[in-house]
């Protein structure tokens, strides 16, 4: 009956049915004729009916069925014999009787189903009635009768296999302990015959149905597994015989078996029927097995379910955690990296990601061991040099799982200053193509600014930059095609990481930024335009400090000046990359913090900084919108930086003034010398001693030149416009108190203004104009009142007539 | 009720690494109508995130914004208010009363919005309503040595706008409530 059984989806359907139409017509006698307590004859029946399981026609879920529907009539049978056995009914040895059954497979489930009963009611002679059925059910070698049948063994005992009673007390323990054993025996050696059946289908007919075999074997595992789970069941199973006999006899017959499917799912099973205090405690021998598998079981999956399942152990709230003699770690790097030394075929991305389970149970269950993260971080690195490994490319198998296990420190200790610790984090690293590491360094970089974590001594800083390189400087492997938008970002990512660079030691941190600068300078023009700006401010910060600390430091001074050099070098460095706009502004906001320091000599490096910008101002500096932004901006800093002497801000009063003049467009020329007046109000020097300079006479000569400069535009809105701007500067200036300013130039500009504005002829900008104005006029008016509501009706702004 | 966020002076990524998660935590999408930023963003990555928080987003430029294109001058009507917006490193003296009230009268609007000085202000002057929402980092400047991380909201109802500036000093975010009514 060794057919192939390949029969098509409808005639299974079929056969199927007939089958069972079979069995229903047989059972429905039997029962009858038991019913009538005809035995002999309900036998028969039953004989009969369980002759549909020698078919080879159906396949392994049909078959299925069949056994489900004969197995509930058995059932029905077995009730009724076991009422019979008990009460003393029976004459003839029906154990014997039943071996008379014509066909095998019939006999041997009617025996079986026999030997249950006799057990059930006569329990002392189970010893031998199990021995036999065990050994008996040998009788039928076809793979897939012969599962089912001894599936129908081990669910028939189910009940009858001596345990022991959890509620017993030792001695009671110690009695049933030996008849446990054979319990044990029993399932062991069902399960030994069961996995050489099963293995035994592999090899059954021709080998372009192998896939087709392959797939009714997995349907059928569950049968084999169903052994062990049974044998976990049994209370008699504890540590100690596990240890000795169970484990090791079923690792036995998976490792012999050489049977790759069969491997693979025994060991998965093992993980999870057992639990887990047992696994802990048999470690070695198990993963001593795991090296042995066939070439073909992929080895990492059993390893990972393992590891997962003693992570979460490990996590489970009520758990009592590792028994501290059981060197968890060190036994899975052992034996991790034998496996991988004897199966030299095993993929590296296999390779890589069983390393990552093990690294998961570093983090889970001793979370303090870096060292022990870095050990399998170090072995991997070794498989990685000893198998040759160049660039991995972003997109293969290899590189994800090299991503995800270099992603995992990042994400568990949210620190990257322990990612710095970890000595073969880099090695490994470096063996990804550049996509892949800028992909990791982006994330590390991010993982820091998320995490607000501060880098404070100059190695970690040299250690971070050099890490995400990709980042920083150009590398060999990068491709030529840069997408503008990701570079942005990134070095907007860098810029900010700079100000996380910190010590709260001012010195250290000094020598924290030069080597951050010796990363920077090698970026490239590109990159220096946002890393460099951020090492700037950062030395201005810098410099702040170390004033602050001047009562305990002597050599602050000598300190802040070499921080300056060190700013007007990096801005010349980008100077040279062509750049204006920005270190113009660097030059000027050094200036103003320079000015504020007051260390000593500062006021010639404050005037330094001033001259350079306005050199860069002069040749770099030619849209006119940018020079008309950069003319304002220079005012407005000479206004601030307080610190010079007479003799040094003359001259840039003079360079604002001539600047102002220059400007190419009439109205922004206007509207800069205008803005110079303030240069000559509220300056202060040295000499004025904290107080505003007021020159009241060059006030007046700057608003002057600026009423002339706008009578020079040619369009009469922009004109009027100026005007407007200028009468309001004016009043400002007599506000406080400029006495150069009379009430009359005033007058005359308000006439001018009203005479011109209905010349107007767009309606926007006449509208525009007029609001201001009249805003302006109404601002006189308030003024006089609140004026004459101090009792002040002298002021000379009363002479004013706005009609 | 018209929420209206007003911050400036970011600074990303030249002076500082980011907002506090302090602030970020209370900055959540879709409560605000309206952001009006002073101005120093400095790059697009702060823009794209005041956006996420609203979609109504008005910068004025900055001397230290990468975007030359901002306008050096804004004003954006809400409800009853016209708002002025400047980024002040344009006004001679930074941050001085008057010479920004001449930019009020200019512009004719009843509250002008300015930075520069990253210094917190709120004040009234010749009946309008002047705000400085200082710097939303903390970030560095040469003049003010203590700079405090805070920003603004302004709850503006019909004629009155109230004032919710948010400073963080140490680890603690704190709240103060100033009122202006539109006369």
């Amino acid at each position: 009956m060794e057919g192939n059984g390949i029969v098509n989806n409808d005639d299974q359907e079929r056969l199927l049915d007939e089958a069972l139409q079979q069995v229903k017509m047989e059972s429905f006698q039997m029962k009858r004729d038991l019913d009538k307590s005809k035995l002999m004859d309900g036998l028969k029946h039953a004989s009969d009916m369980i002759k549909e399981l020698r078919t080879s026609v159906l396949t392994p879920k049909n078959y299925y069925e069949l056994y489900m529907a004969i197995g509930d009539e058995l059932r029905h049978l077995q009730n009724y014999l076991t009422e019979e056995l008990k009460k003393d009914q029976l004459k003839t040895d029906l154990y014997e009787l039943v071996q008379y059954a014509g066909n095998i497979i019939p006999r041997l489930y009617l025996l079986v189903t026999m030997g249950v009963v006799y057990i059930h009611v006569k329990s002392k002679s189970y010893k031998v009635i199990l021995k036999d059925l065990v050994e008996m059910c040998r009788g039928v070698q076809h793979p897939l009768r012969g599962l089912f049948l001894r599936n129908y063994l081990l669910q028939c005992t189910k009940n009858v296999l001596p345990d022991i009673d959890p509620e017993a007390d030792e001695s009671e323990r110690e009695s049933l302990k030996i008849d446990v054993q054979d319990s044990i025996d029993f399932i062991l050696q069902n399960f030994a015959e069961m996995n050489k059946l099963w293995v035994r289908m592999q090899h059954l007919g021709h080998s372009r149905n192998r896939e087709k075999r392959e797939n009714e074997r997995q349907e059928l595992r569950i049968l084999v597994g169903t052994n062990l789970v049974r044998l976990s069941q049994l209370e008699g199973v504890d540590m100690a015989n596990y240890k000795v006999t169970v484990l090791p006899r079923i690792l036995e017959q998976v490792v012999n078996c050489k049977d790759a499917i069969a491997q693979e799912y025994l060991m998965e099973c093992i993980i999870q029927v057992f639990p887990d205090e047992f696994h802990l405690q048999t470690l070695g021998c198990f993963l001593q097995a795991c090296a042995d598998l066939h070439p073909n079981v992929n080895v990492k999956n059993t390893i990972i379910a393992l590891v997962d399942r003693l992570a979460l152990f490990v996590s489970r709230d009520n758990s009592s955690g590792i028994p501290t003699d059981i060197k968890l770690f060190d036994i899975f790097s052992e034996e991790v990296a034998r496996i991988i030394s004897v199966r030299p075929s095993m993929k590296l991305e296999d390779i890589v990601s069983m390393q990552s389970a093990v690294i998961n149970l570093a983090f889970k269950c001793y979370p303090e061991r870096i060292d022990y993260v870095d050990k399998v971080l170090g072995a991997t690195v070794d498989v990685f040099s000893k198998r040759n490994v160049d660039a991995v490319s972003s997109g293969s198998a290899l590189c994800k799982e090299m991503s995800n296990l270099l992603q995992m420190p990042i994400d568990v200790y949210n620190n990257i200053l322990t990612i710095l610790k970890l000595q073969y984090y880099g090695p490994l690293y470096e063996h990804l193509d550049y996509n892949a590491r800028k992909r990791i360094a982006v994330n590390i970089v991010t993982n820091g600014l998320d995490n607000d974590t501060i880098i404070d001594t100059p190695d970690q800083v040299d250690a971070l930059l050099l890490l995400v390189s990709a980042l920083v400087q150009d590398q060999a492997d990068q491709p030529s095609e840069v997408d503008e938008e990701s570079f942005c970002e990134e070095q907007g990512l860098i810029g900010r990481l700079v100000h996380l660079l910190f010590s709260e030691n001012p010195d250290e941190h000094f020598f924290i930024l030069k080597k951050a600068i010796s990363h920077f300078e090698k970026g490239g023009n590109k990159r220096m335009l946002v890393t460099l700006p951020a090492v700037v401010f950062a030395s201005y910060k810098l410099a702040t400090r170390y004033k602050d600390q001047q009562e305990s430091d002597d050599k602050w001074e000598r300190k802040c000046k070499k921080l300056f050099e060190t700013c007007r070098s990096i801005i010349n460095t980008l100077c040279q990359a062509e750049q204006a706009d920005l270190p113009f502004r660097l030059f000027l906001q050094g200036a103003l913090t320079v000015s504020e320091l007051g260390f000593s000599n500062h006021e010639a490096i404050a005037y330094e900084f001033i001259s350079q910008a306005f050199s860069i101002y002069e040749e770099d500096i030619s849209d006119s919108r940018a020079q008309f932004a950069a003319v304002f901006l220079f005012i407005s800093t000479v206004e601030r930086c307080h610190c010079f002497s007479e003799e040094n801000h003359a001259p840039l009063r003079t360079q604002c003034a001539h600047a102002a003049s220059r400007l190419l467009k009439k109205p922004d020329q206007c509207r800069a010398v205008a803005h110079v007046s303030h240069l000559f109000w509220s300056s202060k020097t040295q000499e004025t001693g904290g107080e505003e300079m007021r020159d009241g006479k060059r006030v007046a000569e700057c608003l002057k030149k600026a009423v002339k400069t706008a009578n020079q535009c040619m369009e009469a809105a922009t004109q009027l416009q100026l005007f407007v701007e200028i009468l309001n500067k004016y009043l400002y200036f007599v506000e406080h108190q400029c006495e150069a300013i009379t009430y009359e130039i005033i007058g005359q500009l308000i006439a001018k203004i009203r005479t011109e504005l209905p010349e107007i002829s767009d309606a926007n900008e006449h509208d525009m104009i007029k609001m201001h104005f009249d805003n302006t006029l109404k601002h006189i008016e308030e003024r006089k009142e609140s004026l004459a509501a101090q009792g002040n009706t002298e002021d000379l702004m009363f002479t004013l007539s706005l009609d | 009720m018209v929420l209206v966020l007003v911050v400036g002076d970011m600074h990303i990524p030249y002076r500082a690494s980011g907002l506090s998660p302090k602030f970020k935590k209370l900055l959540v999408p879709g409560k605000i109508q309206h952001i009006l930023c002073t101005g120093n963003l400095s790059t697009r990555e702060s823009y794209d995130y005041l956006k996420t928080l609203a979609s109504d987003v008005h910068v004025v430029r900055g001397d230290f914004d990468d975007n030359a294109n901002y306008p050096e001058q804004k004003v954006v009507t809400v409800g009853q208010f016209r708002i002025g917006m400047c980024h002040g490193h344009q006004i001679c003296p930074w941050g001085d009363i008057e010479s920004l009230a001449l930019l009020q009268r200019q512009l004719d609007v009843d509250i002008l919005l300015f930075g520069h000085t990253q210094k917190f202000e709120a004040y009234e002057h010749e009946n309008r309503f002047y705000i400085n929402p200082g710097s939303i980092t903390g970030a560095y400047s040469p003049t003010n040595t203590n700079v405090t991380p805070s920003f603004v909201l302004m709850d503006i109802q019909a004629g009155t706008v109230v004032t919710y500036v948010y400073q963080l000093h140490g680890n603690d975010v704190k709240v103060e409530r100033i009122e202006y009514h539109k006369s």
